[in-house]
């Protein structure tokens, strides 16, 4: 009796062993490669922008019977490298991903710089690179036919702040910017809108990453008195400014800040400090039904809030790439074709590319305000009012 | 007036912090030559330990120091009894050892840092604790940097008095003059080495618990904190207290003024100019002897 139920049991294993392993036949997972930095200076921004939404998308796309791909659902298996926030080996790894291990699909890695140095792989192996931490004229001017740029530009990201400021009637403005590419190209984009619009600036200057004092240049920046100040900062930096503009009691009007604003430490940090503080933003959960959805999800699965800025492009980059996917397959030169030739929906909007640049997504400019970071510019995206002038330092 | 005031006191304070964030290494590289690579490795660990204490349990940051300390000290023990008593017991030579401890402390470098990143993730962290701006001779500083400078202080004269008038302090120093030396005259070298080595770690943890009040708490914040913390004690003198008070005072000031006069761009090469400038007029730093 004991053999007759070991025998059956074998036999019954031995059939869904094989009905299991035609199912896996039939439905190969989707392997999709990416490396992004997990440790390393990079890592705070990777690791709050990009990894968790990547593992989030992959987690949902599963729980729903996998990944569409022209009617045939298949899993996602996301095949993960970390890149120590070193060039060379985000160079590496995606020579590795892309060339041996020839995988399905690529998420982009993290940061303008990291996105540039791979850009001449993505279009030697073809693989339509969705980069949301990428920004910046220098790399749309590549005409890299398979990198499509998915957060706003320097240049509209400022017109729009340039905008904001003429409709208060600012008449002086101050700006500091990091050392770095991306504080150059904004800063130089940042210039001429003003200038366009006549606003006048009374002092400009950089400042190397890492610093760990800016109060002299605040201090000197105080002196001169401008209707708003704006900093195109980095996330260290932009936290350090904002305390030591708070120290030394440099109220203008506007006060701007630009990476890192939209994360949600700065206001943990903060407190009330952070109240009218304004930065570079698109989308807060207020945004629309979408937007409060993947807020929920993200917040669930991590426990912790994503940011009001690139983290949404980053979704909606994944949103496309899926859309894409059900409608084309995995024929990369099919997607790619797919991408730059129509419109998709996001939980930012409609997103349409031209030339690889995302031109549906307008600039937005937030302002923290009762512990949200509300959008405030321009009024037909805005989820809130401006607080201006902005309230003394509390 | 009050304009020089609050340019020279933004840079004094600053310079405070630098020469905190040295004072550890100091004791590890300046008087027993263990090139502790990982130095801002072991702040980065006081910064988190600050953070969770203030964050979870609510305690008071400053309150939390001696913990810190205590901390620190042990892991210091443990550290030099697993990875450095059994080079110096192997090493032919003080270069030899120095070469090797090198090695070590990169080892150490990426074991602590990563298990950083495995326990808390790769986020910024931070929280405002004596954020308050407070008035000093009519300029404005936050509470925060002031206690970090006034602990510069505060410690460097600590760490001097003790080096020069007590009996413990003659025997460490004995000890990097000549250890053999010091061991015939007495010295419990095996139990002073470990001991020192603890209280440099320790240092460490006060200076990253005392930063994490100012600054923000990351796994990848300690490399460039040992690089400054290398600059200091270079320009102080190896093993001098005053010297690293004073080299990170300098630093500061050449910050501040540097920033006003020229660009905040170029203070790289205002720091830089300054440390080859004093090492080429005194080679073993300001206050070497």
């Amino acid at each position: 009796m004991k053999t007759m139920t070991s025998l059956a049991r074998a036999a019954a294993a031995a059939v869904l062993a094989a009905a299991g392993a035609t199912a896996a036949f039939a439905q190969e997972p989707v392997k999709i490669g990416y490396a992004i930095a997990r440790t390393g200076p990079w890592a705070a921004g990777a690791q709050v922008t990009q990894e968790p939404n990547y593992i989030l998308w992959a987690e949902q796309v599963n729980a729903a019977g996998g990944l569409n791909v022209k009617g045939t659902k298949r899993k996602v298996e996301l095949v993960a490298l970390d890149d120590r926030s070193e060039t060379e080996t985000v160079v590496r790894s995606y020579e590795k991903l892309m060339g041996t291990d020839k995988v399905d699909l690529i998420l982009p890695p993290w940061g303008t710089g990291a996105n540039f140095a791979i850009l001449p792989l993505v279009q030697k192996y073809g693989y339509p690179l969705l980069a949301p931490t990428a920004t910046g004229r220098k790399l749309l001017e590549l005409k890299n036919p398979y990198f499509f740029a998915l957060l706003q530009q320097p240049d509209t990201m400022m017109n729009a702040l340039a905008e904001y400021l003429t409709a208060r009637s600012v008449k002086t403005v101050a700006f500091i910017y990091v050392d770095e590419l991306f504080g150059l190209e904004q800063a130089g984009a940042l210039e001429r809108s003003l200038n366009a619009r006549g606003i006048k600036i009374v002092e400009k200057k950089s400042y190397p990453l890492g610093v760990k004092d800016l109060q002299p240049v605040l201090n000197d920046i105080k002196a001169k008195n401008p209707d708003a100040f704006v900093a195109l900062s980095y996330p260290p930096d932009t936290f350090l400014i904002t305390g030591q503009s708070k120290a030394i009691g440099f109220n203008p009007k506007v006060f701007y800040t630009a990476v890192g604003t939209a994360f949600p430490v700065f206001r943990d940090k903060f407190g009330p400090t952070a109240e009218g503080v304004m930065g570079l933003g698109t989308w807060n959960p207020k945004s629309g039904p979408a937007a409060k959805a993947y807020f929920d999800a993200h917040v669930k699965r991590w426990n912790k809030e994503p940011d009001r800025w690139a983290s949404a492009h980053a979704w909606a980059g994944l949103q496309i790439l899926e859309q894409a996917v059900a409608k084309v397959g995995l024929d990369r030169k099919a997607l790619r074709d797919y991408i730059a030739a129509n419109e998709f929906d996001t939980i930012i909007g409609k997103i349409r590319f031209k030339n690889g640049e995302n031109v549906s997504t307008p600039g937005v400019v937030s302002q923290w305000s009762g512990g949200e970071f509300e959008v405030v510019w321009p009024p037909d995206r805005a989820t809130g009012p401006a607080l201006f002038p902005k309230q003394p330092w509390k | 007036m009050s304009f020089w005031f609050e340019l020279a006191a933004s840079g004094l304070i600053t310079g405070g912090i630098y020469a905190v964030v040295a004072l550890g290494l100091n004791l590890q590289y300046g008087l027993m030559r263990i090139m502790n690579i990982s130095h801002g490795e072991f702040l980065m660990l006081g910064a988190y330990a600050t953070w969770l204490a203030y964050t979870v349990l609510g305690v008071n940051p400053l309150v939390f120091l001696p913990a810190v300390a205590a901390l620190l000290f042990l892991a210091g023990l443990a550290v030099y009894a697993v990875c450095f008593r059994p080079l110096a017991a192997g090493a032919p030579s003080v270069e030899v050892f120095e070469a090797r401890s090198l090695l070590v402390g990169f080892g150490l470098m990426f074991l602590v840092q990563n298990a950083a990143y495995l326990a808390w993730g790769a986020d910024l962290r931070g929280y405002s604790f004596l954020a308050e701006p407070v008035e000093l001779g009519g300029a404005r500083f936050t509470e925060n940097r002031l206690v970090v400078f006034a602990f510069a202080v505060a410690a460097s004269l600590a760490l001097l008095a003790v080096l020069r008038f007590t009996l413990v302090g003659k025997a460490v120093r004995a000890m990097m003059q000549s250890p053999t030396g010091a061991q015939l005259v007495g010295v419990d070298t095996a139990t002073l080495h470990p001991v020192v080595f603890g209280a440099g770690l320790a240092l460490a943890g006060v200076a990253g618990a005392l930063l994490s009040m100012v600054y923000e708490v990351s796994p990848s914040m300690g490399e460039p904190y040992t690089v400054t913390a290398l600059i200091v004690i270079t320009l102080g003198g190896l093993g001098s207290a005053i010297g690293c008070l004073a080299g990170g005072l300098l630093l500061g000031l050449v910050e501040a003024f540097g920033m006003h006069f020229t660009n905040p761009s170029l203070k790289m090469l205002l720091s830089y100019g300054v440390f080859i400038g004093v090492l080429l007029a005194r080679p073993r730093g300001l206050f070497a002897r």
